[in-house]
């Protein structure tokens, strides 16, 4: 048993909280005795008919702090040391009740649920000091902002491996965790297939895929569309493929990109074969998602599937080349991927003469509106110009659904759409969508397709038959 | 091997910065979400910020410069006359608040007090002869934050006067200031009427001195230790003292009765001169700030604000990452309300080191344990809480000794962050006296202020340069 | 003319409140509209009787059950006043409607732990120092069964343990529950073959055991418990003891769930994994 006597000069407090603090030291484990007070005469001779030795108080005075404790070891002190600053200070906490104002930084906002995320969508310039707080908080990062400098992203990376944090971005637009969707994403049923993705739209469209072949989905982490470059080296991908190794509710794990740089590739594939866990590697433009669903499926033991589809009532349609009007430029590469060896080659720009699948989510459309997944405006005029357009026999479009998507995009296609096929042209429509998506994925299909549409689940499947379509007529 | 447990275990709780419909969407989810009002950083602070972040010596600059302001223990240890204590005051030196300034520039209540004190000194017949001789430079201006010393209003310390001497019971350092004269017709404010130069002579041979005596009977007096206690009392160090005031005396108590050595007579009139000002104890409370923001300065990288100091034309602060470089804006209008019949047009610019309080975690960024004086600055006690609330965005630490008892005794906020005033448009708020423009007028009300952006930008600037 | 006023009374528009249920309660949500009953309300959770089985609707700071559908709200919000005991509510295929709430299911949350796999030796360790039974319940004969692997045994201790206790969910069968539950969990990552084929062969008749001698909601929690469903936290503990995750945290967050419930559930969870070992070790474990 150890009797300690401790001054502490010039500290503070008042009665009521002291004698609380007396009351908690009591209460630890191997104290006897226990009093912590101001050194007032009435505190001192409590002290003295406790047992303690009044010699280390002798200079002490009303406004100094006493603690006298009777404990087992030096270890309980110690411990008692703690508890006593824990009552003594009021750690930083919500001021519960009074009307605090809002948090103005995503620290302060973390700190108010001690949130495990944080999620950005300032503007790129502004992201970078954002995200660091969020790190060294201890917090991973979502980086939905584009136009953050490349330097400023492998400062994040590093700092993110460093410290167990994952970056996901800049530049990501999806990410899913334990099926709840960050960003723009689909509402997945609960599985055991996990993804890493560098690009959102690319996630999407495999989750709508094992979806409709009714596997469902865990996490599918973001990287943002910079990670497999030659400067970041695929910094979040290995640290999310880890990881996605090390999580026992992750059975199998999917990769997503379009074909990154030789060394990085290589990296990334060392990777996987180092895994327990079967990994399916999808870059995009050396394959097709739909190729890489086929994997997964056949990884799983399961049938392959054929993916929903709803067919056109009519399928004659005027000549002409196909134009391609895409909210994003994953899926429309891959239209471009499929379609090109039937199709011969496919523009890029608006003004290209023949085939033309165009990236409406690319920055020169979308200066001062926001981005085509919500706001359609720019792909509706193309649409009606497109239908005037008597060189174009075939309208290749995707409408991509989920969370963060326009409410009921089939709504404001449809009139359009009807009076594209009335006029001639043929046009199909590439539907990315989950069964649980609150948008209700079969009704947009079926309104879709009402309106004159054919509709596919697959994109692959749409280009394959907008590629067709423009061929057999041409032949014809 | 990377561990992301902590991200893939549970389900998400998520922090949002920007665009609403990104956390609509996680709420539609059913899942956790809480937004923040994010908004711009200052325009043309970017580069400096993203420098800051960037620069891991920030963060851990920032920890030990506001470890340092609150490691010291501030002790009332003598009171001596300033010509004996500043080894840079000369017979025609005078000190004064805020940052560096020139006669020229000076504003009414300054100049008053440098003219008061010239007088007081001897170093002029009358008004007009001291007016003239400041005009053609006879008069060395210092910044008293220059010497380790701090000063109310217009700050002014000349040789004669009597001086606080407040040393670190932790450490080394020690910080002065002068002794309050009370309110009316007063020197800080400007006044240089016979009244007000008969109260420094009667400082300089009685007050001084009798206090001095006291220190010596009975030692050192515990600041810190007032200030925690009167925090809870209502006082806020800045505008509101009474309480602090009340229990300095009780610990002079003793001594000043019977035990110093000085005439009764004298001891009788000291008492009843700080028992009749209730802002006695607002040089010592500066005194102790003082102490601390010195001992805080000097750490390389740091963006901690270790001054904030008006001098009547301009508001300066500065940082501990840069050290002595003070970055000045035009010094902004007091929000407030006025006595009896003065009105804003009476009103100087704001004045005075008394800035220093905000700086620790006192003043405007302990307004809550004051309600008291919400009224009296024109507020309500609701808004008093939000006012302090809102500081901890901008601060480092939560103190450990100045608590506020309404927001369940959590510590005041302290340590201001230079970075985050200029990232989160923030400022820092004070709670503030006003000076009549007329020298001599005295005090014409009182208010709140927020410290000039323009200041905190140019020194998140500067201290981003210093990182290359 | 009568000489009641007849008032004319305008129906408030329901509250709305986002939903994530449990993936044991998938068979109520897809067929159709079903009726169901309120069987009790507090300020965290609305206990329903809907077609033979109990439904917990919580808030985000009550404990999430494996029969259970968390709604995104706390109980400050005090969604479930207006609820009233006999109420009458029905399940659709998306939402459960109240009279003035409704709540509707977006996502759905997986109620047996994914564990990690594990060795005896790194379970045996985890539980070291960790208590297994709590004051005034007798689980020695259920350790002795499952132990031994028999299941006439283990039906015997379960008759004994359940309904025994006070409350909503008896001690007793927190105890049995968290016991069941690591047998299935841990059992299958561990590859124990003679514990779940133990659990197999009893689980029937565990489940009619606790219809007829316990409360409706504990019998419910016993079935789930047998299946490897657990509550969250009883979740996060097993996945520590399986090696992922802090063990101490989180059985003192598992402690603190209810009032008696979490002790016991933890206690029997631990009683659980050391018949496991025993089993595994013991020469001539097996079912009889």
């Amino acid at each position: 048993m150890i009797a300690r006597v401790e001054v502490h000069p010039g500290r503070y407090h008042d009665s009521v909280r002291l004698m609380q603090a007396s009351k908690a030291l009591q209460n630890v484990e191997g104290v006897t005795d226990a009093l912590v007070a101001m050194a007032t005469e009435l505190n001192l001779s409590l002290l003295a008919d406790m047992g303690f030795d009044l010699d280390a108080v002798a200079d002490a005075g009303p406004n100094d702090l006493v603690l006298a404790l009777r404990a087992e070891n030096e270890g309980t002190i110690a411990t008692a040391h703690q508890v006593l600053n824990d009552a003594l200070t009021h750690k930083a906490a919500p001021s519960g009740g009074l009307d605090a104002p809002d948090p103005k930084t995503v620290g302060s906002a973390a700190a108010v649920a001690d949130a495990n995320i944080v999620l950005l969508s300032v503007p790129g310039e502004h992201a970078f000091v954002e995200a660091m707080e969020a790190l060294e908080s201890g917090r991973h990062v979502m980086i939905f902002s584009d136009n953050v400098p490349i330097e400023q992203e492998i400062i994040l990376k590093t700092y993110g491996a460093d410290h167990d944090l994952l970056v996901m971005g800049p530049d990501c637009g999806t990410t899913i965790v334990n099926g709840i969707g960050l960003g723009f994403a689909n509402a997945v049923q609960p599985g055991s297939v996990s993804m890493v993705g560098a690009s959102g739209t690319g996630i999407q469209q495999m989750c709508a895929l094992l979806d409709d072949a009714g596997v469902g989905v865990r996490h599918a982490l973001g990287t943002g569309s910079r990670d497999l470059s030659e400067d970041v080296r695929a910094a979040s991908t290995l640290q999310a493929l880890e990881a996605l190794e090390e999580d026992p509710a992750t059975d199998l794990i999917v990769v997503i990109s379009k074909p990154p740089a030789d060394a990085v590739a290589e990296k990334v594939r060392q990777a996987a074969a180092a895994c327990s866990k079967p990994v399916v590697i999808t870059f995009m433009g050396e394959t097709t998602l739909e190729e890489g669903a086929g994997e997964v499926l056949a990884a799983l033991g399961k049938p392959a599937a054929e993916y929903g589809t709803w067919p056109a009532a009519n399928d004659d349609h005027r000549p002409g080349f196909v134009r391609g009007l895409f909210s994003g430029g994953t899926l429309s590469s891959e239209a471009q991927f499929v379609a090109a060896p039937v199709l011969g080659e496919i523009g890029s720009h608006e003004g290209d003469e023949g085939n033309t699948f165009i990236d409406y989510g690319d920055d020169k459309y979308t200066q001062g509106r926001a981005h085509p997944m919500i706001d359609q405006t720019v792909r509706l005029e193309r649409l009606a110009a497109a239908t005037q357009d008597e060189l174009v026999g075939v309208i290749l479009m995707d409408v991509v659904l989920g969370y963060g998507a326009d409410a009921d995009p089939a709504a404001e296609l449809a009139p359009l759409i009807e009076a594209a096929v009335a006029a001639g042209a043929a046009v199909v429509v590439s539907l990315c969508g989950t069964r649980g998506d609150p948008q209700g994925r079969d009704a947009q299909a079926e309104a879709l397709n009402q309106a004159g549409a054919s509709v596919f689940l697959s994109n692959a499947a749409a280009a394959r038959e907008a590629a067709r379509l423009a061929t057999a007529r041409t032949s014809a | 091997m990377s561990d992301l447990s902590h991200l893939l275990d549970g389900e998400p709780i998520v922090a949002t910065a920007g665009t609403d419909m990104l956390a609509e969407s996680i709420e539609q989810q059913g899942a956790e979400v809480i937004r923040s009002d994010w908004r711009p950083p200052e325009p043309g602070t970017e580069a400096a910020l993203a420098a800051l972040a960037a620069d891991g010596r920030n963060k851990e600059a920032n920890t030990t410069a506001v470890e340092r302001l609150l490691a010291v223990r501030p002790q009332l240890v003598d009171v001596r006359v300033a010509r004996d204590v500043f080894r840079d005051m000369t017979a025609r030196t005078f000190f004064h608040a805020g940052p560096p300034l020139t006669w020229d520039r000076a504003s009414g209540p300054m100049r008053g007090a440098i003219i008061g004190a010239m007088i007081y000194e001897g170093l002029a017949d009358g008004p007009e002869d001291a007016e003239a001789k400041a005009a053609r430079g006879e008069i060395e201006l210092s910044p008293c934050h220059h010497h380790g010393a701090v000063g109310p209003m217009a700050g002014v310390t000349s040789p004669s006067m009597p001086v606080a001497v407040v040393a670190d019971g932790a450490g080394d350092g020690v910080a002065y200031s002068t002794l309050n004269e009370g309110l009316g017709k007063v020197l800080r404010y400007g006044a240089f009427a016979p009244e007000a130069i008969d109260r420094l002579h009667w400082m300089d041979a009685v007050l001084g001195p009798v206090l001095s005596a006291v220190l010596e009977s009975r030692g050192p007096i515990d600041l810190q230790s007032l200030i925690a206690q009167a925090l809870q009392m209502g006082d806020d160090g800045h505008n509101r003292n009474r309480a602090v005031t009340s229990l300095f005396l009780r610990e002079l108590g003793g001594a000043l009765v019977d035990g110093a050595d000085a005439p009764v007579d004298q001891r009788a009139e000291v008492f009843r001169f700080i028992n009749g000002n209730d802002h006695f104890m607002l040089n010592l409370v500066m005194a102790a700030g003082k102490l601390g923001s010195d001992a805080a300065s000097g750490v390389p990288a740091s963006s901690l604000v270790t001054v904030m100091a008006r001098n009547g034309t301009d508001f300066g602060i500065r940082l501990s990452g840069t050290e002595d470089e003070w970055f000045v804006a035009p010094a902004p209008p007091v929000d407030g309300l006025y006595l009896g019949s003065f009105t804003e047009e009476d009103a100087s610019p704001d004045i005075g080191d008394s800035t220093i309080t905000e700086t620790v975690g006192l003043g405007g960024f302990a307004m809550a344990a004051a309600p008291a004086i919400v009224g009296f600055v024109g507020g309500t006690a609701a808004g008093a809480v939000r006012r302090t609330l809102a500081m901890y965005e901008i601060t480092l630490a939560e103190h450990p000794m100045y608590q506020i008892p309404m927001l369940e005794f959590r510590g005041t906020p302290v340590g201001i962050d230079a970075a985050r005033v200029v990232r989160t448009g923030v400022k820092p708020q004070i709670n503030t006296g006003i000076a009549g423009k007329a020298p001599g007028t005295g005090m014409v009300g009182a208010g709140l202020v927020e410290a000039p952006m323009e200041c905190f930008a140019q020194a998140v600037r500067a201290l981003a340069v210093t990182l290359d | 003319m009568t000489a009641r006023a007849v008032h004319a009374r305008t129906t408030p528009v329901p509250i709305r409140v986002p939903a994530v249920a449990s993936l044991a309660l998938k068979h109520l949500f897809s067929s159709g509209d079903l009726s169901a009953s309120v069987l009790g309300a507090s300020s965290h959770a609305v206990w329903l009787l809907a077609g033979g089985d109990v439904v917990v609707v919580s808030t985000r700071d009550a404990t999430r059950l494996p029969n259970g559908v968390e709604v995104a709200a706390r109980s400050e919000a005090c969604l479930f006043d207006s609820i009233a005991h006999g109420a009458s509510v029905v399940v659709g295929s998306r939402a459960i409607e109240f009279d003035s709430l409704v709540v509707d299911l977006v996502r759905w949350w997986e109620p047996r732990p994914a564990l990690p796999g594990a060795s005896i030796d790194d379970v045996a360790s985890a539980i070291r120092g960790l208590p297994h039974s709590v004051s005034g319940i007798d689980s020695g004969p259920l350790r002795s069964a499952l132990a031994a692997g028999s299941r006439g045994h283990l039906l015997d201790a379960s008759a004994g343990l359940l309904g025994r206790g006070p409350g909503l969910t008896p001690e007793g069968d927190d105890v049995l529950a968290g016991a069941l539950a690591a047998i299935r969990t841990l059992g299958t990552t561990l590859g124990s073959r003679p514990a779940l084929a133990m659990l197999d062969a009893s689980e029937t008749a565990l489940v009619d055991a606790a219809n007829n001698r316990t409360t409706t909601f504990s019998a419910a929690l016993i079935r789930c418990a047998a299946r490897g469903e657990v509550a969250a936290p009883a979740g996060t503990f097993l996945r520590a003891l399986a090696g992922r995750g802090d063990i101490g945290s989180t059985h003192r967050d598992l402690l603190r769930v209810g009032h008696t419930s979490g002790p016991a559930l933890a206690a029997g969870i631990v009683l659980g994994a050391q018949a496991l070992i025993e089993l595994q070790t013991t020469p001539n474990g097996g079912v009889q």
